[in-house]
């Protein structure tokens, strides 16, 4: 191989050849996912029990003060299936609508809080089990997320009643912490919730990869997005350690961090062991 | 599992739902308006308002006085879309939620213009109308008292050019059937109204 002098230059440089690479970006995305978690823990909190109103909701409509954010799944279902336009909806959609078209589907790999609670499932296997990476055991093919997000629009249109309400995990996990601290009960569609993380024992993020309708709308807006994970070819040796950590089952090797699929979650960027990989703006 | 055999079991799965007993499918879309079983204030009618709300639950959070719950899954897809138990704790009409409604699912509206429903007093159970005691609970309690409930010859009746649906008269109401039923009780007819424009 003729770049494998080039990586013995490098670590010759000085730079320490460590067994997982420089952890540079899962540090601040654990940190990311916690804080975006702990808050919708704590809102409800703060809402019942001090009556303070200033934070409010969870990832299907947030508010700080004034500023509103609308989940874009959800926004949409509701322009649709009413037929009609309503502005703040409209506007509150608007800044998680452009991180979608710059980032790609940053939300589901650095807030979501499905995401956080499998991040630490997945601590929580890897202290326990033997094997480093699960062995993906089931595999659907990645374009049933275009056809979940299609069939779920549809159905929605012809109930005339979004199913997000029971197929949008992020949300669930919002109802779910307000419902236990304001009525002290949970409610049964959590159920979902649990399905999602045992599916999580056969393959890395199962219900991510393919069922979210979220997920899918957001990588759909972010098809020709800004941030990429790009590669260095020089750099590759092959070794095929980026896609045993990719959590969407993509290979970061052969360019597949430029597809739609990809979430910029940089776990590979921190897994290779020869910094081939890097996020990098799509020139035009 | 196989993908083969997972993927015909979800297909199996979602191809049953279909021959759910009609009873089943109908619950799924049932709405949960019934009597004293009120959207918030300045709701949109029943037609859309499944579809246009989104489930965020603020309206829940910012009602100081618990009022708004949320419905679950025992509701089909109105899951997560908020409700007021008129008889267990009545809207005061303080007009908080209309103003954090983020799809318009709630309007802002005046106290006075709110109409979630209408008082409906039950002349066969109301203890002044039956004649055994005179009790004025509601007319006490209406916050448009004279204007949404006057008392004719000590009797309490409803006038729906006034009456907001507020529900603090069923609240208030001493007469208690099992299953929550009062001598004054709210029906949301203003609901059912077709959606134009």
């Amino acid at each position: 191989m003729s770049n494998y002098t080039g990586v013995k230059e490098q670590e010759g440089r000085g730079e320490p050849a460590t067994s997982g690479g420089r952890k540079l970006y899962t540090p601040w995305r654990l940190g990311i996912l916690f804080g975006a978690f702990l808050l919708i823990l704590i809102n409800p909190f703060v809402n019942y029990f001090l009556h303070i109103n200033f934070i409010q909701g969870w990832y299907q409509s947030f508010s700080a003060g004034s500023l509103w954010f609308v989940s874009p799944l959800e926004g949409l279902e509701s322009l649709l299936l009413t037929k009609s336009v309503y502005m703040p909806s409209l506007i509150g959609m608007a800044i998680p609508v452009l991180i979608a078209l710059f980032l790609g589907r940053v939300f589901c790999s650095w807030l979501c809080p499905v995401s956080f609670i499998l991040e630490i499932f997945d601590r929580i296997r890897k202290f326990f089990g033997r094997r480093k990476f699960l062995k993906n055991h089931l595999l659907v093919a990645k374009k049933v997320l275009w056809f979940i997000l299609i069939a779920e629009l549809l159905s929605s249109l012809v109930l005339g009643m979004p199913l997000f309400v029971f197929l949008s995990p992020p949300g669930l996990i919002g109802r779910e912490i307000m419902m236990l601290v304001f009525f002290r009960t949970v409610a049964l569609e959590g159920a979902i919730l649990l399905l999602v993380v045992a599916l999580e024992l056969f393959t890395r993020r199962f219900y991510c990869r393919s069922f979210c309708p979220l997920g899918g709308l957001l990588a759909l807006l972010g098809r020709k997005r800004r941030l990429l994970v790009q590669i260095d070819q020089a750099r590759c040796t092959a070794c095929g350690i980026c896609s045993k950590v990719c959590p969407m089952g993509l290979v970061p090797s052969e360019g597949e961090g430029a597809s739609a699929y990809c979430w910029n979650c940089g776990e590979c960027l921190d897994s290779c062991h020869h910094q081939a990989l890097h996020f990098g703006w799509r020139d035009n | 599992m196989k993908r083969r055999s997972f993927l015909k079991l979800l297909g199996a799965g979602l191809g049953s739902l279909a021959f759910l007993p009609g009873s089943a499918g109908a619950g799924l879309v049932r709405s949960p308006v019934v009597t004293n079983r009120l959207r918030p204030p300045g709701a949109v009618a029943e037609e859309i308002f499944p579809a246009k709300c989104i489930r965020c639950g603020r309206c829940v959070e910012v009602c100081p006085y618990r009022s708004i719950v949320m419905l679950d899954i025992r509701a089909g897809l109105n899951a997560g879309t908020p409700i007021v138990e008129a008889e267990k704790i009545p809207c005061y009409l303080c007009m908080k939620c209309v103003d954090v409604c983020p799809t318009g699912s709630l309007r802002r509206i005046r106290q006075q213009d709110t109409r979630m429903g209408l008082a409906v007093v039950n002349h066969f159970h109301c203890l002044a109308w039956i004649g055994t005691i005179l009790c004025r609970t509601c007319y006490d309690k209406c916050p448009f008292a004279e204007k949404a409930i006057r008392l004719d010859q000590l009797r309490p009746v409803i006038d729906e050019s006034a009456c907001t649906g507020c529900g603090l008269c069923t609240h208030a109401c001493p007469v208690t059937f099992p299953g929550g039923m009062k001598a004054v009780n709210i029906e949301p007819l203003y609901a059912g109204k077709k959606v134009t424009g």
